[in-house]
């Protein structure tokens, strides 16, 4: 299924990144804990008790923890574009506000203020507007210099990859020069206890494609990419070059268990970037840990690899899964690896699970070869998501 | 053929949700996804015709699932803690999933918090960029009593669907920005 994108519909580049994460505040913190194969999963006393299965979470160093941060999802949204901003600073100094756009992902928005006001907890005016996304979005758009078209994106865990997608829709449409794409969710009681009523969480953290893997671990971020037109970026600037979605059609909170709608998506990926599966250099897997998510995507790693299946990790044991906020600091990470020309590892994992792709990275290593790179997504509602990023 | 049409429309209220006779399965979801899943299925649309795998689903929940999330979070004093089976419809996106698992549809999806309009309008842009070879654009607006009290809301439980297909006639011809296109949007959010 081609892309019909007009011909001279511009490229796309990633002008600037920005991240707070369980690896700590800036685009360093994620680039260390890639080069050291670092985990940030850690015990937080925050999910003692009954309604949680495990404390052991992705904790942002988020100011006020503890005290009485009611706007968390502002706040790491607010961190992760001013460093993307800033590294982006000369590529929008010459783009108008009114052609600079803003698409948000999140799942959840600032789902704290939902739990004060439940509890009849203080909560400023501003943490219950956040408490929805849209205006979440709009007011970030509006402190972050973009009068361009804003969009709210809410795909369960394929949200970041489709916000990507979606602001380089905008590019390619001419609506906007730039779009500064940011996504977010924050760890919240409301999850954790929903994770632990479907008894998804593995208890002493995740271990993505591990043999005694038992769930996932929360996590949370803020992340954020500034995408440009490809000809006001710098040359070096790494690009999108394709990308592809599905849906299972098979189940709301499983993935299909023979892994086509994921293979389907990559196709698609493939086939919108104009390259063969051997063009692949390194793919980043959704990679939750859980049982059925990891064999899924193993399968639907062979269905389009066959047996020359790239090196493969997955960052969810480094960051826990950051839900709407997944895809762009997942793909972040992938922007450092081409960048450096370094194949992360998979922070946790100890012994590959039987299927596991034979190319399963556990430790980090450089690459002689990384010129593109694959990024995979999948959540809730059976949807699937596959980018495709790389070098000119 | 370089024309998109809508080519089946619907809107359903929470009336038409009470007289719904869509098996079992339909009980267990939550108001959104009934809803978005009974609009889709006045459309009375051939799926088989479009080709299942290049049938996209983009969707407009103009209040997330705040509705859901405050019935979820209100259970967790409950016996054995809050609701896996809610919890799974605490996503905006659900209602997708709900309808591509009924109508087994693989294209591709998208979700918007916002205006009625976004949906529309990315439905279009999916099937002229050739992602799919026709979308279904769901409009869906829930806030329940419960949720509207807390946050100061009018009540509201609509939702309604149209199809969108590269024809040569329609229901209405597709143009960007139709004001004729507004007009149903605002219909479908005002009902």
């Amino acid at each position: 299924m081609r892309e019909s994108v007009a011909p001279n519909s511009p490229a796309v580049a990633i002008a600037g990144c920005g991240v707070t994460s369980a690896v700590g505040r800036g685009v360093a913190s994620l680039r260390t804990a890639m080069r050291t194969n670092q985990s940030g999963l850690r015990a937080c006393e925050r999910f003692n008790g009954p309604l949680f299965q495990s404390n052991i979470v992705g904790a942002a160093p988020l100011a006020g923890v503890g005290g009485d941060l009611d706007d968390p999802a502002h706040q790491l949204a607010t961190e992760a574009l001013r460093e993307a901003r800033e590294q982006a600073h000369e590529v929008l100094a010459a783009i108008p506000e009114t052609r600079v756009g803003l698409v948000l992902s999140t799942t959840k928005a600032n789902i704290e203020a939902l739990e004060r006001l439940a509890d009849g907890r203080p909560c400023s005016t501003a943490a219950q507007r956040h408490l929805q996304s849209n205006p979440l979005a709009a007011d970030l758009a509006a402190a972050n210099g973009a009068s361009g078209p804003v969009q709210c994106v809410s795909v369960a865990c394929v949200s970041g990859l489709v916000a990507l997608q979606q602001g380089a829709k905008l590019i390619q449409r001419g609506v906007a020069d730039a779009v500064l794409v940011v996504g977010v969710d924050h760890l919240s009681a409301f999850v954790v206890a929903g994770f632990t009523a479907l008894k998804a969480i593995d208890t002493v953290g995740c271990r993505p494609f591990d043999r005694d893997r038992g769930g996932l671990s929360p996590g949370e971020a803020g992340a954020a990419l500034v995408l440009a037109r490809a000809d006001l970026a710098p040359l070096s600037a790494i690009r999108l070059l394709g990308w592809g979605n599905s849906n299972d059609a098979n189940h709301l909170t499983g993935p299909s268990r023979d892994g086509s709608g994921l293979a389907l998506a990559i196709r698609r990926a493939l086939d919108s970037a104009q390259l063969p599966p051997s063009g692949i250099d390194y793919v980043n897997a959704h990679g939750t840990g859980t049982p059925y998510n990891d064999a899924m995507e193993s399968l639907a790693l062979r269905a389009v690899f066959g047996e020359h299946c790239p090196p493969v990790s997955g960052a969810k044991g480094m960051l826990g899964h950051t839900l709407g906020a997944a895809g762009l600091i997942e793909t972040i990470l992938c922007v450092l690896a081409l960048e450096d020309r370094w194949l992360p590892g998979t922070p946790r994992l100890v012994f590959p699970a039987e299927g596991a792709p034979a190319s399963l990275l556990i430790e980090p290593r450089s690459a002689a070869r990384l010129d593109r790179v694959l990024k995979l997504n999948t959540g809730f509602g059976g949807v699937n998501g596959a980018l495709i990023l790389g070098h000119e | 053929m370089n024309s998109l049409f809508i080519t089946a429309a619907s809107l359903v209220s929470e009336a038409d949700v009470r007289a719904a006779r869509l098996g079992s399965r339909f009980g267990r979801l939550d108001l959104a996804s009934q809803l978005a899943l009974l609009a889709v299925e006045k459309l009375a649309a051939d799926f088989d015709g479009l080709g299942r795998e290049r049938v996209g689903i983009c969707l407009t929940a103009a209040a997330g699932s705040l509705s859901t999330d405050a019935a979820y979070w209100n259970g967790r004093a409950g016996v054995g803690g809050p609701s896996p089976t809610l919890f799974a419809y605490t996503l905006p996106s659900a209602a997708i999933g709900e309808i591509a698992i009924r109508h087994r549809l693989m294209g591709p999806n998208l979700c918007f918090v916002g205006h009625e309009s976004d949906a529309l309008s990315e439905a279009a842009h999916l099937i002229l960029r050739g992602e799919a070879a026709a979308c279904l654009a769901v409009f869906c607006h829930v806030v329940t009593p419960a949720l509207a009290a807390m946050i100061q809301w009018s009540p509201a439980a609509r939702a309604g669907a149209l199809l969108l297909q590269r024809l040569d006639t329609g229901l209405h011809r597709w143009r960007e920005n139709d004001r004729d296109i507004a007009a149903m949007c605002s219909l479908l959010s005002a009902r």
